[in-house]
């Protein structure tokens, strides 16, 4: 972590701190599409689900507000150095982010038809314990960007591979469900839809891991990160074994 | 030779500075100052004032001899040559190595004759055709021709600050030097001129040497290949112009550059 000092124009330290409480603000709002997105899912709560998908609004209009922010302080105050990294990271992550709750809202979505047919054993069980590890992820890597912490984002960089382990055990059992029973066919495409899209959600966190890293560092990880999504492979034994 | 020397990759190195100790009097303005400036690009010196860097600058073509009690001490060569060898007249390399200042001070004499000089104290010219040459070519160089072909006898002092600017720069230029040092040359001029003469620059490293000091930090990320930070009358940190501005490994580059203090 490093000590910031302030800037002789005080209100440039404003404007920064402003868009990054917007970036914790958005941050906040995803997880919590995330939780409620899952909880719905598993309850089999329509209203909550109805609830998630109205809230991605609130955080789409937040990404165009620190978009606007960004430009301004790009135009007016021509930052270098660190302020200049943290004003494009701010971008990425603000793109990031919308992309999670895009696919916390498509998650509720999917969660409206779901409930039309009998759950599906203990499938939204394991979805929901998939998307409470992402957003502990999310939660972290907050945390990392608001304290500049380097080392929290680089375990959280790392934490994705458990995540694609959590969805690969997940792809396996709806292939299972889904040559117990043919009716299973249609909410097990949408659970593997929702699960896919979780496990997206982990990929975009990590992206916000990298932009952490390399807000404070000046430089993007490059070492490739260890891959756990093995599903490319899976599948074809299965059939014909 | 360490990064802080050198700076990274580039052009051929045309003036190498090692160990540069400035005094004025007890003050002890510049102290281990080592550099290589490369050929053929815009190295910008940066820093607060009082810094040292137009000390530094002015080490470079002996400006420093006309100060009373200032004393030079160091290495600092000039495609390799001692430039504080006896045997070396300053007025010779100040030829080799013009300078322009931060008010343009034209000679009161016309815009011909602010060009006109320097080729003819040092016999550049054998007639007056050689001379309208040379003076045409200059002006040409210092993206003033169009503006004056039609009134080179004008004085130069008649024509606007960014004009007068320009003129001084051709009439640098004129004495053929293969080092062009600029002491803030755009801290007098409106917006529109300075990017005339930021325009000039960016055409002039062609041919130049241009080593600039520069109060202006976006000045310096924009006309500049190479940036040297120099901070209590020390170089801090040199390299590459879009490195130090976007990722400077020294933390006193990085407080001056984001305008925290330092």
């Amino acid at each position: 972590m490093q000590e910031q000092q302030h800037h002789i124009a005080t209100a440039f330290d404003r404007d920064l701190e402003k868009i990054q409480a917007l970036i914790m603000k958005m941050g906040g709002l995803v997880e919590v599409a995330i939780q409620q997105a899952a909880r719905s899912l598993e309850e089999r709560d329509v209203e909550l689900a109805e609830k998630v998908r109205a809230a991605d609004r609130e955080i789409d209009a937040l990404e165009e507000q620190i978009n606007q922010e960004a430009a301004r302080v790009i135009a007016i105050r021509a930052p270098t150095a660190s302020d200049l990294r943290t004003v494009l990271s701010v971008m990425k992550i603000a793109a990031n982010l919308e992309r999670c709750g895009d696919y916390a809202k498509n998650l509720a979505k999917r969660t409206s038809v779901l409930v039309q047919a009998p759950p599906v054993g203990g499938t939204a069980r394991s979805v929901r314990r998939l998307a409470q590890e992402v957003e502990r992820m999310l939660k972290d890597v907050l945390d990392a960007f608001v304290r500049r912490d380097v080392e929290l984002a680089e375990e959280v960089r790392l934490r994705d591979q458990e995540v694609d382990q959590m969805y690969n055990a997940l792809f396996r059992e709806f292939l299972t469900h889904m040559m117990e029973d043919p009716r299973n066919i249609t909410p097990c495409m949408h659970l593997h839809f929702i699960a896919k899209n979780i496990e997206r959600t982990g990929d975009h966190i990590t992206n916000i891991a990298e932009q952490v890293i390399y807000m404070v560092t000046g430089e993007i990880p490059d070492e490739a990160r260890p891959k756990g999504d093995r599903t490319p492979y899976a599948g074809s034994e299965e059939v014909r074994g | 030779m360490t990064q802080q020397e050198t700076g990274a990759g580039g052009g051929e190195i045309k003036i190498s500075a090692r160990d540069v100790q400035v005094h004025y009097g007890d003050n002890h303005a510049l102290r281990d100052v080592s550099v290589d400036i490369r050929d053929k690009m815009v190295t910008a010196f940066i820093g607060p004032s009082g810094c040292g860097k137009s000390t530094f600058l002015r080490c470079l073509n002996r400006m420093n001899d006309t100060i009373e009690d200032c004393r030079v001490e160091g290495d600092i060569r000039l495609d390799g040559e001692d430039i504080y060898a006896p045997e070396v007249d300053p007025v010779h390399l100040r030829a080799r190595v013009g300078m322009v200042f931060q008010k343009p001070n034209p000679f009161p004499k016309s815009i011909y004759d602010n060009v006109a000089y320097g080729p003819r104290i040092h016999g550049l010219a054998k007639n007056k055709a050689e001379l309208d040459e040379i003076v045409e070519k200059s002006l040409r160089r210092g993206a003033i021709w169009d503006e004056v072909k039609d009134r080179l006898d004008a004085p130069g002092t008649s024509l606007s600050g960014g004009q007068q600017q320009r003129l001084c720069i051709a009439r640098a230029i004129a004495t053929s030097p293969e080092v062009l040092l600029m002491d803030e040359p755009c801290s007098a001029l409106d917006p529109i001129a300075t990017a005339q003469i930021e325009e000039l620059i960016d055409e002039l490293r062609r041919q130049f040497c241009v080593v600039m000091v520069t109060h202006s930090m976006q000045q310096a990320a924009r006309v500049s290949q190479r940036t040297a930070f120099f901070h209590l009358g020390q170089l801090v940190e040199y390299g590459e112009t879009g490195q130090i501005f976007t990722n400077p490994s020294d933390p006193r580059t990085e407080s001056y550059i984001t305008g925290r203090i330092g």
